[in-house]
């Protein structure tokens, strides 16, 4: 091989060598930064979360419905502070229900869920508004959407009586799906006046 | 061509002639779907999907027809949409369409009639996929998905729920032509769902024990649009330690859909809705 060739060669060895040791390097960079911006921006919602306290609150016992092993889900009675005002009750017992689950495994919204706006409308109708992390976040699955709605809807129901049906908004949007499986384009039936039919697992509204 | 010259040849009779032919001319007849707009490259999947019986021979015995419906296999997700991945390897898409084969496989071998929504790595969107189904006036459609969660090797069978709330809202802007809406095309078919999703669950509950005894009613967006008996299967879960656990419940799986399957019997008389298709 001709000396020319062979010291063209060497330079470019050197070039590709340096090239991806550089690559390993931004590409560490490019994800501590990643992680630094998520916690940053949680750090934000938390402080930006209006606080959701009422003159009328009094201690008392919320269900809360979690997560309880398989399939199921559970209601787990919390003593909190509750508002007699229906809208700020319902953003209290879902706040309770994403930031404070008992264990980590009971948990089934994604930790940095962040409840964005509740409406109750004058039929009864409960509009819940999240952040794009419970849509984005969401572990994917029939299943784990179905525990997720549930939780969300039966914690609704136990707590504020008056409410009939709910429908949940992403980010101020309509969603065809919550993460590609449960159907958020209808409503959730909340405080049926009676059951229509068994449905034995958790899932059944 | 070839099966006309093959016939001739074999100086068949005109009454064997028509006894071997009468099976295939049938199955051609209703597999094929009314012609209606669609993407070529939809189309052409489709027609190779259709499971084209073997012609009849002297020697080979008419191919066995089942009298149920034709079965729509939809194995969700594919393409970008990879849908639930686990620690080991395990990918939902993929993992769904190598049940689907499976499945399709066992119905094929019990004379079913089968159609696949997708055969490779392409993600058709939900309405497509019912689309499918609802092309064919006597079909069931059989979703496939894999969760994250749930107690490991059980499965669960889902129906569409409606909302009461929606069922009010929706009979109120009924239009007078008693065309049914897209998004309401599953609605006439939940009773004869529900039916199928609690046979296949009886089937499901025996092989995979753990699973619940009946079925769920959800709403499981893969549904809704779906002018036919319409269930979602899911499989617990991507998150096993071994990926090769979840190809070893392919085989029971398909075992089990092809009992639930037989045992299901849709009432002839279940009108599709119009304004579906």
């Amino acid at each position: 091989m001709p000396r020319n060739l062979r010291i063209a060669f060497a330079i470019l060895c050197a070039a590709v060598l340096v090239g991806l040791i550089s690559l390993h390097g931004l590409n560490g960079r490019i994800e501590r930064l990643g992680e630094q911006q998520n916690s940053e921006e949680q750090a934000r919602r938390e402080l930006r979360a209006p606080a959701i306290s009422t003159s009328s609150d009094v201690k008392s016992k919320a269900k809360i419905f979690w997560a309880a092993g398989g399939d199921a889900t559970a209601p787990v009675e919390i003593e909190m502070e509750l508002s007699a005002v229906p809208v700020q009750r319902a953003k209290q017992v879902l706040h309770e229900l994403i930031a404070n689950p008992p264990t980590p495994q009971q948990r089934t919204l994604p930790a940095d869920t962040t409840l964005a706006g509740f409406y109750i409308l004058s039929d009864g109708t409960a509009i819940a508004d999240f952040s794009d992390e419970l849509s984005s976040e969401m572990p994917s699955g029939i299943l784990s959407e179905e525990i997720a709605v549930e939780c969300i809807a039966r914690t609704l129901e136990s707590n504020v009586p008056s409410l009939q049906r709910l429908k949940i908004l992403i980010h101020g949007q309509e969603v065809e799906t919550l993460a590609g499986h449960v159907d958020l384009t209808g409503f959730f039936d909340l405080n049926p006046p009676a059951p229509a039919q068994s449905a034995p697992v958790a899932g059944a509204q | 061509m070839n099966c006309h010259l093959r016939f001739s040849n074999r100086e068949l009779s005109v009454g064997r002639i028509l006894r071997l032919a009468l099976p295939l001319l049938s199955v051609v007849a209703t597999a094929a779907p009314p012609i209606h707009a669609q993407e070529p490259a939809q189309q052409a999947p489709r027609q190779q999907q259709v499971p084209a019986p073997s012609p009849p021979t002297a020697t080979q015995a008419p191919p066995l027809v089942h009298l149920g419906p034709l079965v729509v296999l939809d194995p969700a997700h594919g393409g970008t949409d990879t849908g639930a991945r686990g620690a080991a390897g395990a990918v939902e898409k993929d993992v769904v369409l190598m049940f689907a084969r499976a499945i399709r496989a066992e119905l094929d071998r019990q004379g079913f009639r089968v159609v696949l929504t997708r055969n490779d790595d392409s993600d058709p969107s939900y309405d497509d996929r019912a689309a499918i189904a609802n092309a064919y006036g006597d079909a069931v459609l059989i979703s496939l998905h894999v969760s994250s969660t749930g107690t490991a090797a059980t499965a669960r069978s889902y129906y569409y729920r409606f909302s009461n709330s929606f069922a009010q809202a929706s009979n109120a802007s009924s239009t007078p032509s008693g065309l049914t809406p897209w998004e309401e095309a599953q609605r006439p078919f939940a009773d004869t769902s529900h039916r199928l999703a609690d046979a296949l669950q009886l089937q499901l509950a025996q092989a995979f024990a753990g699973s619940p005894a009946v079925s769920v009613s959800y709403a499981v967006r893969d549904l809704r649009s779906v002018a036919a008996p319409a269930v979602a299967v899911e499989v617990s879960s991507v998150s096993v330690s071994d990926a090769a656990a979840l190809a070893r419940m392919a085989g029971p799986l398909a075992a089990a859909v092809a009992r639930g399957l037989a045992a299901f019997r849709p009432p002839a008389a279940t009108p599709a809705p119009q304004g579906a298709k």
